[in-house]
């Protein structure tokens, strides 16, 4: 088990320097874009040796705000998918972002955010709302949390799928109230059902009438509210604002923010995220700051942090492909990610994917395997637009004795068993040089191996 | 296709593992076969199928009251002849489509819950269906369904293969909503098997694997691998029951005899799910009635009765019962255009080996409405706590989110 009551939280957040005993490696730098991307090709890596961590996540950061020209392409892309009223086809414009982003950090944080603030477009249906909702998250991945909550709060698929389109004055509707302190912000135990209802009235005349966020003043109940302590006439946005200020809202994002980068287990006690909390109130709530500080940190570098976590399906199928600059069919891939739980738009419920553990089941398991087999022995499926063979054939890789280690530290987190590594070789005879068809088996096999679940 | 290699293997495997259990010497079968081979044998589980009858079925002519004068009276259009129903004794029949149901009645396998409801019915679909599904009111919050719920809590005590299954395409029932534990959808069969040209390979990899020393125990790794066991195991004996399947009585050409024969064939694989879900759409029949009732009753009288019949062919039909429910009954009086409108209680139908036969519950009163419609005598509740109590062996209470008292539907 993954023990952490000997661990000094103000240690573990301070930052990494390479040592004797965990020096930076190629492995660990993979551990890196595994963690805040996708994962890493042979080049990035190479690229990533030469700087130190810091460097690298700082690049990584910065790099949110630029990249337009990419972000112009594949918002182009999802534009014309809309005007076919299915999301679907959105969630396959999402696999092609992923696939493609020179940015991965904000897709990472981008789909955070989409689980945290979770909209399914199974209930939404409009594809336009649902591509906004998704802008939304992508603009402010980085951003300041508190700008985020009052973004989502007036974002019209998030009212839409919560039911909460029409907040009338005689029925304020609890819905996205309750949300926001236990879904969005708090947690619960942090707020009371009384709480829940004087925040409802603050949102009385919130509407959205076509498709857009409205506020309607003869709707609005503008007598005095008392919400966590504070009185006052307050408005929706005044409402939102007393909540995001309460100190649990950086815990609980904090503590999020941990198990989605570092580990899945243990659960984190408050005294283990404190200098975490820190940093995000000395920031104003700003996102980057403390997304930087765990990426940095000796904890992430740790055991406590390397293959402690479970792949999602989109860490499974994106980070095979990214690690081989793989491109395919975007629809079956969202499809394929749809049977191993984690459709992209459809989220199960309001909660979010809860992930870890319940990534995993016999049924997700061999929708893993079957995706990663059907995109690898689809010859639409190019390697840097060639065939795997000749891709390797760049780095000097051209027998499957080769590609087996090359593979492993690309994508794993630990070396493999050398009995399971001669059974693949054994099993798997390639009958030429750089045989297309090997090559590819020894990908689908070795994704199919129970480690390589783990990040 | 599976090569004769893989059989044989398998065989071998089986022959091997017999004969060292025999002579009690079972320390040396690695864990991976020794698993296999136990969920192979121990198949005793009980196993709740669940037919979500969507639209609202028109449950009084579903079951008939045909000696009631009130009946024929508010269905001077619609009422069904005494002489066309399939009659079982005493004052109710049934429509004429429900013949292989009726034929599970009079063998003793089958039951009707009469009147079954709740308090202040809501009229809407989306509103009623919910509340079948998480026995809960608008007022509360929903997130998860009665089915979830048992799933979340009894976690520990299932097995690694997954605890219920959607089978059918689109949205997955609220019922099955959960807060931990994923429930899958599945659409085909090939879903749930390894596929590809290297799957024996995979097979014979993993088996190397698995047979390693475990990792750090009931860590991360360790959960993995022992899942993987099971998918394996699972996708093997998916393939496995999927060649051999013969079915015993051919089904009928429907898409819920088709979801119904796939739920079988996973019932025969071994796979330990404990709770299969499926729908069959169409029952708002707000006009021209008749015949799409009698359409959508046959479908799902014909697929039920071959999948009890296919199962008892097969020896699980005692480990099995299927529950039917829609989310209201429609209006006692019939409405100007040949149909009926949304009304409330409705009868319940349940199948089984082990359930108890015949009629439950007293004959609805259509003297004695409420605003138009049947008020309800048994809580759906109540059914629901039967069958966790005694079929799922549960404590329903946590489950339904409340204290009703359940009804006794096993013999």
């Amino acid at each position: 088990m993954n023990d952490l009551r000997n661990i000094d939280p103000n240690t573990a957040w301070q930052p990494f320097v390479p040592s004797a005993e965990i020096p930076w490696t190629d492995r660990l730098a993979a551990h890196l874009f595994r963690r805040a991307g996708f994962g890493a090709s042979f080049a990035e890596l190479e690229e990533a040796a030469k700087k130190s961590p810091d460097q690298i996540v700082s690049e990584m950061i910065a790099k949110s705000r630029q990249e337009q020209e990419f972000r112009d392409v594949a918002d182009t892309l999802a534009e014309t998918v809309i005007p076919s009223g299915n999301a679907r086809s959105l969630s396959a414009a999402w696999v092609y972002r992923l696939l493609r982003t020179p940015n991965p950090l904000q897709e990472k944080m981008t789909l955070f955010w989409h689980g945290h603030f979770a909209t399914s477009a199974e209930k939404v249906k409009d594809p336009r709302m649902m591509w906004e909702q998704n802008q939304l998250l992508r603009k402010n991945a980085l951003g300041n949390f508190g700008s985020l909550v009052q973004a989502i709060s007036k974002d019209p698929a998030m009212l839409v799928y919560l039911d909460s389109t029409s907040n009338r004055k005689a029925h304020p509707n609890e819905n996205y109230a309750r949300e926001v302190m236990e879904l969005f912000c708090l947690g619960e135990g942090h707020y009371t059902e009384v709480d829940v209802q004087e925040l409802a009235r603050c949102f009385t005349g919130w509407e959205i009438k076509n498709h857009r966020f409205r506020k309607n003043r003869y709707q609005h109940d503008g007598s005095e509210k008392s919400i966590l302590g504070k009185t006052g006439e307050f408005g929706g946005e005044e409402g939102v604002a007393i909540v995001i200020q309460q100190e649990a809202t950086p815990q609980f994002i904090c503590r999020k923010l941990v198990r989605f980068f570092v580990c899945d287990e243990p659960e984190l006690s408050d005294e283990f995220i404190a200098p975490l909390v820190r940093t995000m109130q000395d920031n104003d709530l700003e996102i980057a700051p403390v997304v930087s500080q765990i990426l940095t940190s000796q904890f992430f570098y740790s055991k406590h942090a390397v293959g402690r976590k479970i792949k999602s399906p989109v860490e499974f199928m994106i980070g095979t492909m990214r690690c081989l600059e793989a491109s395919g069919n975007t629809q079956q891939i969202a499809e394929g990610l749809m049977q191993a739980g984690q459709g992209l738009f459809y989220p199960p419920s309001v909660k979010g994917w809860d992930g870890g553990r319940t990534w995993i089941n016999s049924s997700t398991l061999l929708a893993r395997a079957n995706l990663a087999q059907r995109i690898l022995n689809d010859t639409v499926t190019k390697f840097h637009g060639e065939n795997l063979g000749d891709y390797l054939r760049t780095y000097d890789i051209d027998t499957p004795i080769q590609l087996i280690p090359w593979f492993n530290r690309l994508t794993m987190t630990a070396p493999l068993d050398p009995i399971i590594e001669k059974q693949i070789i054994d099993r798997i005879p390639a009958n030429e040089a750089r045989d297309e068809k090997s090559l590819r088996g020894i990908v689908e096999v070795i994704a199919a191996l129970p480690a390589y679940h783990l990040a | 296709m599976k090569s004769s290699i893989s059989l044989s293997r398998r065989q071998f495997v089986k022959t091997s593992l017999g004969g060292c259990l025999s002579i009690g010497v079972g320390t040396a079968v690695p864990s991976f076969l020794a698993n296999a081979l136990g969920e192979q044998v121990k198949q005793d589980e009980n196993i709740l199928v669940v037919v979500q009858l969507t639209g609202g079925n028109d449950g009084l002519n579903t079951v008939v009251p045909f000696q009631d004068d009130a009946y024929y009276k508010a269905r001077p259009k619609l009422g069904i002849a005494a002489k066309d129903l399939l009659k079982e004794g005493g004052e109710l029949g049934l429509h004429p489509s429900l013949r292989g149901f009726h034929e599970l009645m009079q063998e003793g396998t089958a039951s009707v819950v009469q009147g079954v409801g709740y308090p202040n019915p809501n009229r809407s679909h989306f509103e009623s269906m919910d509340i079948w599904h998480t026995c809960l009111r608008k007022d509360k919050k929903r997130s998860d369904g009665w089915l979830g719920r048992y799933v979340d809590q009894n976690n520990g005590s299932l097995s690694e293969d997954v605890p219920a299954l959607h089978v059918g395409g689109g949205k997955q029932p609220l019922a099955l909503a959960t807060r931990n534990v994923r429930v899958p959808s599945l659409n085909k069969l090939t879903d749930f098997q390894l596929q590809g040209n290297h799957q024996e390979v995979i097979e014979a990899v993993l088996e190397t694997e698995l047979t390693s020393p475990a990792s750090e125990k009931g860590g991360l790794l360790d959960f993995v691998q022992s899942s993987t066991t099971s998918a394996i195991s699972a996708s093997k004996r998916v393939s496995d029951a999927v060649q051999q399947y013969r079915p015993e009585f051919k089904y009928p050409e429907t898409d819920l005899a088709r979801k119904l024969s796939t739920v079988a064939q996973l019932i025969n694989s071994g796979l330990k799910t404990s709770v299969y879900y499926v729908e069959l759409d169409g029952f708002d029949t707000h006009a021209e009635q008749v015949d799409t009732h009698a359409i959508l009753l046959r479908d799902w009288s014909d697929a039920v009765s071959a999948f009890m019949k296919d199962l008892k062919a097969r020896d699980h039909a005692d480990r099995v019962c299927v529950m039917t429910f829609s989310e209201f009954g429609r209006r006692v009086a019939e409405n100007a255009s040949g149909g009926t409108d949304h009304g409330a209680a409705g009868p319940m139908l349940i199948c089984g080996g082990k359930v108890k036969s015949g009629f439950l519950g007293q004959t609805p009163d259509l003297t004695d409405l409420d605003d138009g419609d049947i008020q309800h005598q048994i809580d759906f509740r109540q059914v629901y706590a039967g069958i966790l109590r005694d079929w799922l062996h549960v404590s329903p209470r946590e489950v339904i989110l409340g204290q009703f008292p359940p009804l006794s539907l096993f013999s």
